[in-house]
């Protein structure tokens, strides 16, 4: 379903990817740990190419890009069968939170106005947002932008979910609410990769963990697997410092 | 005694001066649109760097703001005229173009819009860049293409951004417009300028068009200040 293959990331001589492999089926979700600057943000932002990477290959649902050779169809086929979420939100600041959710649907797959409301509404009742359409983001708390963040990632309806650390910029309190979307998006049986710094959240949500550093996978597991019996002495360190810091 | 003003030639002057508004104010608004396009190409050319353009847009933009705007309308009114000339005689292009039949109020406009977008493009260029990478980020994300990107994200927001500096351009830009009667448009200025020779009461015709200018400013300013207000309405935070 997702297939990552051998794939390189230079910035000028630095080298954060250093040949990331890595298959998801349908309907997994794979959280992606590590410490800063391992290369987990990259990695997700290589993938729908808001980063390119240097070389490779990307495959989301049988669209077999080669990153070096990569058209901007191909580019636009990745884009339009992901869907991500930042973690600074970054919703269209200028546009409603209803016209966040439908410009997708009306300027890429220029859906009918009507019918692009009509499933826009649909989405931002599953994230729980529709008393607040005609609000602008800076109107609304951040968890309530995130959450607008996932309608309009879902809108699009696409073939995986990319989180870039969806929580890292809100305040705890807020954290819970969406954490409670992304599960319940998670419940829809869509694939997900989730880079995130809540452990017990990945732990709780992920069919598959991946540990990450210094461009590279490091082990990768069941979250059982990976947070009972960490085989790489890395990966226990991460794990036992990160949650005492909670 | 000595008056010091003939009062009733002031006020007398004022119909015939403002029977001329339509003149300077469509030049300045003509000027602004079409200096809106040429800033916004410019502007992108920059930002995109695009070989070959973006040496000429620096070139022109290096020019216009080092060359007086009344020289750049003269080269203007009299450049124009000359290049058609030459291209009709040697080259056979623009056989129906009439040079003398071109209205000065056309190379006014022209003029205009070559100073103005050279300025504009400056507070375009830096507006754009000044929207959040996020949000550029988050159009490419969802597919969008790099057009629908700028007019529906960046262009509104750098709209917000930019409208206190491109209002006060356009206000610099209707004072400058009192140069145009140089190339013999009568606007508000050739006209205040043509009665007081007439009554030889120029103090008395220049207060009334400065009279003139001062309250279509006014006016202009708070026009702004409303347009302002909408351009920026989302950004006006309610704690939710």
């Amino acid at each position: 379903m997702i297939k990552l293959e051998n794939i390189h990331k230079y910035y000028d001589s630095q080298h954060v990817l250093k040949g990331i492999n890595l298959n998801v089926s349908k309907g997994e979700i794979v959280s992606i740990l590590g410490p800063s600057g391992s290369g987990k943000s990259t990695l997700l932002r290589c993938i729908n190419f808001l980063e390119q990477p240097t070389s490779g290959v990307v495959e989301i649902g049988g669209k077999r890009v080669d990153v070096e050779s990569a058209s901007k169809a191909d580019v636009f086929a990745l884009r339009t069968s992901t869907g991500m979420v930042f973690q600074q939100y970054n919703l269209f600041k200028n546009l409603t939170l209803l016209d966040n959710v439908m410009i997708g649907l009306t300027s890429v797959k220029q859906l009918k106005k009507d019918e692009a409301k009509k499933k826009s509404l649909d989405i931002l009742e599953r994230v729980g947002l529709t008393n607040r359409l005609n609000h602008y983001p800076a109107q609304l708390s951040g968890g309530q932008q995130q959450r607008v963040g996932i309608a309009r990632a879902l809108a699009l309806n696409p073939e995986v979910l990319l989180f870039d650390e969806p929580t890292s910029s809100l305040d705890p309190e807020l954290v819970d609410e969406v954490l409670a979307t992304i599960r319940s998006v998670a419940a829809t049986g869509k694939t997900m990769f989730i880079v995130t710094h809540e452990l017990q959240f990945a732990r709780e949500i992920s069919d598959r963990i991946i540990f990450m550093e210094d461009g590279l996978i490091v082990e990768e597991g069941t979250a059982e697997q990976l947070f009972t019996q960490p085989k790489a002495e890395r990966t226990k360190q991460f794990l036992s410092k990160a949650s005492r810091n909670k | 005694m000595e008056n010091l003003l003939d009062l009733n030639f002031l006020i007398d002057s004022f119909p015939a001066i403002v029977s001329r508004l339509p003149i300077t104010i469509g030049i300045a608004v003509g000027s602004l649109v079409l200096s809106l396009f040429i800033g916004v190409f410019t502007a992108l050319i920059k930002i995109y760097k695009v070989p070959v353009l973006s040496v000429i847009s620096s070139v022109y933009v290096s020019f216009i703001r080092g060359t007086p705007l009344l020289v750049q309308i003269y080269l203007v009114f009299y450049g124009i005229p000359k290049i058609i000339y030459y291209l009709q005689i040697e080259y056979g292009w623009l056989q129906s173009a009439d040079v003398n039949s071109i209205a000065p109020e056309v190379y006014a406009l022209l003029a205009f819009s070559i100073n103005l977008g050279a300025y504009l493009s400056e507070t375009i260029r830096s507006a754009i860049e000044s929207v959040d990478r996020g949000q550029f980020e988050a159009a490419k994300a969802i597919g969008m293409s790099p057009m629908a990107m700028m007019l529906k994200i960046i262009f509104p927001q750098a709209l917000a951004v930019a409208i206190p500096n491109l209002g006060n351009m356009f206000i610099s830009t209707i004072k400058d417009t009192s140069l145009v009667f140089i190339i013999g448009v009568v606007d508000i200025m050739g006209q205040a300028k043509i009665l007081g020779s007439r009554g030889l009461a120029f103090f008395e015709v220049y207060i009334a068009v400065s009279i003139v200018y001062w309250i279509l400013c006014i006016i202009v300013e708070r026009v702004l200040v409303k347009i302002e207000k909408r351009a920026r309405r989302y950004e006006r935070g309610i704690a939710a």
